[in-house]
């Protein structure tokens, strides 16, 4: 399962739109989440508005949180968008077993088994988040939320029983017209590490959209590099015999 | 968090069942867990939980733990945890999915010890501890223990409520709350397992205890200074918690080899002689101000005596 986490606080003001991106995503087999952190109410009614259009065309979900439930809206996010993803997944095989594709419409009796094998899944599949990082100059005193949110999440994903990596990239990138940057690459540990954003320089744009691209490209370059392919076919074949 | 399921059900509304039709009406709000709301309801007169959210898969998934719990407990005495599972269909035509529980009688875990005081704190601690001994040796970790998921009936009897957080050991725990987190304290990890629940009751001993003084530790710290010595100091500044402070101090660095241990470790405690001195001496400023009272008592009578009454 593949998500990117976006934690932004404005609108995009360059390049293409983040609506696109992340359906791009979403069509590459990347759920796209966003949150938008609200400390002094600065999104407004256009950027609400378009976190939620992100989310929705990336498949996941969006949310907006103030710094101090930052840690606790990241986690909800993760966790509820593996086991939509998974639900997904299993109401295709649903519909092939009782005939009807919605959990809802089994009888309570038929359900157990089926989620026993959603919460499964949910737990053991393997799991990859690239976080992308909102760092316009009005998130900078929000960074260290950020920071702790992300250590707090990769702390829960190491309790899994799935293998389950971290990637972490920040935007606008430098002023040689790169999208976004890379600060950290894939990885399931970060004890140790003394700051998630050791190269970040506070930038006025924000290009969202660009930066989404970015983070789909190296997804894709992963991909190819290890040859696995974790699509939820090939999860559910271990499953549905 | 937030749960999309915002709606409320007015006392009297007849809950029933879509599939089976079981009908429960409802007296009232017992409380709000992550997945949904949990609701005091009446059926041929006896009274049950029953719980009801907007999310089958969430929900089923507390059921199924229920129901993994009752299949290993069939045949001890206890009674049967989960009545009824089935839908409501609501007024908006969308299916609300709920469970039917045994009710459990009591007070929450504060709200007791504020009513019958804290002389009630050890053995309401031992048999909590015992609690989820059970759940232990079973295989599952309670998850989400604070003092809101604690409820005691007479005599300090304690039962368990709210099992979104309930985990197969073993597993990354399903729900929790930051404080009393394992991981937020930089303690350990979010696993499942015995020591994850007995850091969860150092902390739930800590916040029963002073609970402002805790929330004031939060408040002032960087998240890389939270360690289980920030909260061994502030116990070990609370006189009721002294001479606890070697069992705190074993619960909070995953000491304890098992719930078992842990119980028996306070079992001793409270038999130790000298645990009850709360009510041994007298302390100074009561003294003093029997002193106080009995002098003006004493002026009061020469007054009278003076002015003739």
């Amino acid at each position: 399962m593949n998500q990117i986490l976006l934690i932004t606080d404005g609108c995009s003001n360059v390049g293409i739109s983040p609506v696109v991106a992340a359906a791009q995503a979403y069509a590459e087999g990347i759920t796209v989440n966003v949150v938008g952190v609200v400390d002094q109410g600065d999104l407004g009614e256009f950027g609400s508005a378009e976190i939620e259009e992100i989310a929705r065309a990336g498949g996941g979900l969006s949310r907006l949180a103030h710094t101090k439930q930052l840690s606790q809206t990241v986690q909800m996010l993760t966790r509820k968008t593996v086991a939509q993803t998974i639900q997904h997944a299993v109401q295709r095989e649903l519909k092939q077993v009782f005939g009807s594709s919605s959990i809802e419409s089994l009888p309570p009796d038929k359900r157990g088994e089926v989620v026993r094998v959603i919460d499964e899944l949910g737990e053991t599949s393997k799991l990859r988040v690239a976080l992308l990082i909102d760092a316009s100059a009005s998130m900078k005193p929000k960074l260290q939320a950020v920071e702790e949110a992300i250590r707090d999440l990769v702390l829960s994903l190491q309790a899994r029983q799935g293998s389950s990596e971290i990637a972490v990239f920040h935007f606008p990138g430098t002023a040689y017209g790169e999208d976004c940057m890379l600060d950290l690459d894939w990885t399931s540990n970060v004890n140790g590490m003394t700051s998630l954003f050791p190269r970040l320089q506070m930038r006025g744009t924000t290009p969202t959209g660009p930066a989404l691209m970015g983070v789909i490209d190296f997804y894709r370059k992963a991909d190819y590099g290890s040859r696995k392919n974790d699509g939820t076919d090939g999860m559910m074949s271990d499953y549905v015999v | 968090m937030t749960t999309s399921f915002e709606w409320s059900l007015p006392r009297g509304t007849v809950v029933k069942g879509k599939w089976k039709q079981g009908s429960y009406r409802v007296e009232r709000l017992l409380g709000e867990g992550a997945n949904g709301k949990v609701f005091l309801v009446e059926r041929n007169r006896g009274w049950y939980a029953l719980k009801i959210g907007a999310d089958a898969v969430d929900l089923q998934s507390e059921v199924n733990v229920l129901q993994s719990i009752a299949k290993q407990q069939r045949g001890s005495r206890t009674e049967a945890f989960l009545v009824d599972v089935d839908d409501l269909r609501g007024m908006d035509g969308k299916d609300y999915p709920f469970y039917v529980m045994r009710y459990i009688r009591g007070a929450t875990l504060s709200e007791y010890l504020a009513r019958h005081g804290m002389d009630w704190f050890p053995v309401v601690g031992y048999s909590l501890l015992g609690k989820l001994g059970e759940l232990h040796e079973a295989g599952w970790i309670f998850g989400d223990l604070k003092v809101e998921n604690v409820m005691v009936a007479d005599y300090g009897r304690v039962d368990l409520v709210d099992y979104g957080g309930v985990t197969a050991a073993g597993k990354g725990v399903r729900q929790f709350t930051e404080i009393y987190d394992r991981g937020y304290w930089n303690a350990g990890t979010r696993i499942a397992e015995p020591g994850y629940d007995l850091f969860s009751f150092a902390v739930l001993c800590i916040q029963l205890h002073d609970s402002r003084r805790l929330a004031n530790l939060i408040g002032a710290m960087l998240p890389q200074m939270r360690t289980p010595d920030e909260l061994l100091r502030l116990a070990g500044t609370i006189p009721a918690l002294k001479p606890l402070g070697g069992w705190l101090r074993k619960a909070l660095y995953g000491e304890f080899s098992s719930s078992r241990e842990a119980a028996a470790a306070w079992q001793q405690w409270m038999h130790r002689p000298g645990t009850k001195r709360s009510s041994a001496p007298t302390p100074g400023w009561l003294k003093g101000l029997f002193v106080g009272s009995a002098a003006l008592l004493a002026t009061t009578i020469y007054w009278l005596l003076q002015n003739g009454l």
